[in-house]
């Protein structure tokens, strides 16, 4: 853990932030809202002290009851991983800004995660879905997207804990599943 | 004029003097090779370049609108030397590679949603199949990841033979890729030489983990077997001549000269762009970064392991591919000193059968023959991951692709997407 790097995360972008930053084993990890995304990570890449120039990894998530996107950047000044999570983000319409113009290459990861979440990165030139064919109409990764053969709606659900999967039977009513985490 | 029916022979003088009017064919239908009098319907061609939707981007719009002399060519996805199904869309100026637009999704399984809706432990077997070239790295992202969200010490006899089985996979990766990148500059010799190494490496695993390819071999908190009898003599067996057995496949192609002029200067990519292009492995080593996870971000018993990270700077196929076989020898080295140092223990951590860890998040990286292996876990407090998200080098890797090839002869594209070395089921996840 590289307490020094969270002091200074904290310090540089004290406005932005969404609580404070939280480290656990090799990483540390930042909230911000997706209005900030920007400017934090152009940030982030930029300056000399930050020096953020590998982005490792751009992922979305489904909360249940919002969506995030988490992107894990490598920089040379600290042993950490860095994990930016952008969180707030609705469920019906899911917008928050590219970064393909820091990183070319999150313009895949982002067509990825439009194919998979529908979350829109508004700025990237190339959004369109990269998996699943051109009139496919879902979502899959969305919690609220079953897989066909999903036995908690089968009638033998909950007969053993391995077939049964996570769903809005387990929630209360009106609510999908959320994580705490 | 009506259809003309005639049973046994032809009447050939005949149909060649009768007059037909010029018939117009209507759109969407074509003429029957057999009869031009019947109308067919056309099929609606999937492997059509344009595609028969509006564009729905930007890009997509500009890649489908044909400049002066351009051309479309549709590459695969039945493609032998795309290394899986992909298929790319070329826009070619003559014999110049103008833009590419590779289409993925033919290897698609939706992994991430079967996790969800999985057990921990099944995960391993369900990403065994995304890099099919050397599945333990595949396994060794999420399986770390578990165990940062468990906070559980692995063993450290588990951590030796995760690294000694880890680098024996990357050299039958690495030896694979010697023959696929000659096989795609036209040399046929190199990869019936390099299965001869595979062929070893995937027999000794086998012995180790029970199967060639998928190996699901590591477990969450250590490994799902000891070292045994066969693997203990077929790798000693093998290390006794590895070296310059590959030493001599290596000289098949580092001393060829046409192989060598082919691909110098082919596909550079300098460090500002392959970090743009968030590269990995070996094709960001090759531009001059000593960038290796191994080192920059030691994991498992690797700081007490002496190895080199080699690193070229010229950044062309040539460069990524000496750097691999660099790599290889490296590789060994490690291998010595992991049979060396191998301590006596247990090879699982104590776990309960049943795993919830806290909810919590985890992001765990590997670096593996192609990139960084990444897996990044979200738990909810089930013994289901709430999300795992898998970050594949070879996904980035095509991308990439897209930079490098304007320009270059369509020969050269095959050369270049070899050397950068992306597997497709890791592509398509």
């Amino acid at each position: 853990m590289d307490r020094a790097l969270a002091r200074r995360l904290e310090a540089r972008f004290e406005s932005v932030l969404r609580g404070p930053a939280r480290q656990r084993h090799d990483q540390t990890e930042i909230r911000i809202a997706a209005g900030d995304v920007q400017d934090v990570l152009r940030t982030l890449h930029d300056e000399p002290a930050l020096n953020f120039q590998m982005l490792a990894d751009l992922a979305g998530v489904d909360t249940g009851t919002e969506m995030q996107v988490v992107y894990h950047l490598w920089s040379a000044t600290s042993a950490d991983w860095l994990r930016v999570i952008v969180e707030g983000l609705s469920r019906d319409d899911p917008r928050i800004p590219s970064v393909t113009f820091l990183w070319q290459g999150a313009e895949w990861m982002e067509r990825e995660t439009y194919d998979m979440f529908g979350i829109i990165f508004e700025g990237n030139r190339d959004l369109r879905r990269i998996y699943m064919p051109p009139d496919y109409t879902s979502f899959p990764l969305r919690k609220d997207f079953y897989l066909a053969d999903d036995a908690a709606r089968s009638p033998g659900a909950g007969v053993r804990h391995m077939e049964r999967t996570r769903g809005p039977v387990d929630a209360a009513p009106g609510v999908l599943r959320q994580t705490r985490a | 004029m009506p259809p003309r029916v005639s049973c046994g022979r032809r009447e050939r003088d005949d149909e060649m003097t009768t007059e037909t009017p010029p018939r117009a064919t209507p759109k969407g239908t074509h003429r029957s090779a057999d009869d031009p009098n019947v109308l067919l319907q056309d099929d609606y061609d999937f492997y059509e370049p344009i595609p028969p939707y509006p564009p729905r981007t930007e890009r997509e719009a500009e890649f489908y609108t044909l400049g002066d002399g351009e051309m479309f060519l549709n590459m695969g996805p039945q493609h032998p030397s795309t290394h899986g199904v992909l298929r790319v869309v070329l826009k070619l100026d003559g014999e110049r590679v103008v833009d590419i637009d590779p289409v993925l999704g033919y290897l698609h399984r939706g992994v991430e949603k079967l996790i969800e809706n999985a057990d921990y432990h099944q995960t391993i077997s369900q990403v065994d199949p995304l890099e099919y070239i050397s599945s333990l790295f595949c396994e060794w992202a999420p399986v770390t990841a578990y165990e940062k969200l468990l906070d559980v010490e692995v063993p450290r006899r588990a951590e030796y033979i995760r690294v000694l089985s880890g680098e024996l996979n990357r050299i039958a990766s690495h030896a694979l890729f010697m023959g696929w990148f000659a096989l795609d500059l036209g040399g046929l010799t190199p990869i019936l030489w390099s299965f001869i190494e595979r062929d070893e490496i995937v027999e000794m695993l086998a012995a180790l983990t029970g199967q060639r390819m998928l190996f699901n071999y590591f477990r969450i908190g250590g490994v799902n077997g000891d070292l045994n009898h066969e693997f203990m003599s077929r790798l000693g067996d093998w290390m006794s001549r590895a070296v310059s057995q590959i030493e001599s496949n290596i000289s098949l192609l580092n001393e060829n000269e046409i192989f060598t002029r082919r691909a110098s200067g082919l596909g550079v990519v300098d460090t500002e762009t392959a970090l743009r292009y968030c590269m990995t492995g070996s094709n960001l080593r090759a531009t001059g970064v000593p960038f290796d996870l191994r080192r920059t971000h030691p994991y498992s018993i690797y700081p007490e392991l002496e190895f080199d990270i080699p690193t070229r700077t010229e950044g062309d196929c040539l460069a990524r591919y000496l750097l691999r076989m660099e790599e290889i020898k490296q590789s060994l080295r490690i291998i010595d000193q992991c049979l060396d140092k191998m301590p006596d223990g247990p090879i699982m951590a104590k776990l309960p059968r049943l795993l919830r860890p806290r909810p919590g998040r985890a992001w765990s990286a590997v670096e593996g023959p192609r990139g960084v292996y990444g897996a990044y876990a979200i738990s909810d407090g089930t013994d289901q991951p709430f999300r795992l998200k898998i970050h594949d080098p070879s996904f980035i890797h095509l991308q990439a692709v897209g930079a490098l090839l304007p320009g270059h002869l369509l020969a050269d594209t095959m050369a270049i997407m070899a050397s950068l070395d992306p597997v497709m089921g890791g592509v398509d996840k």
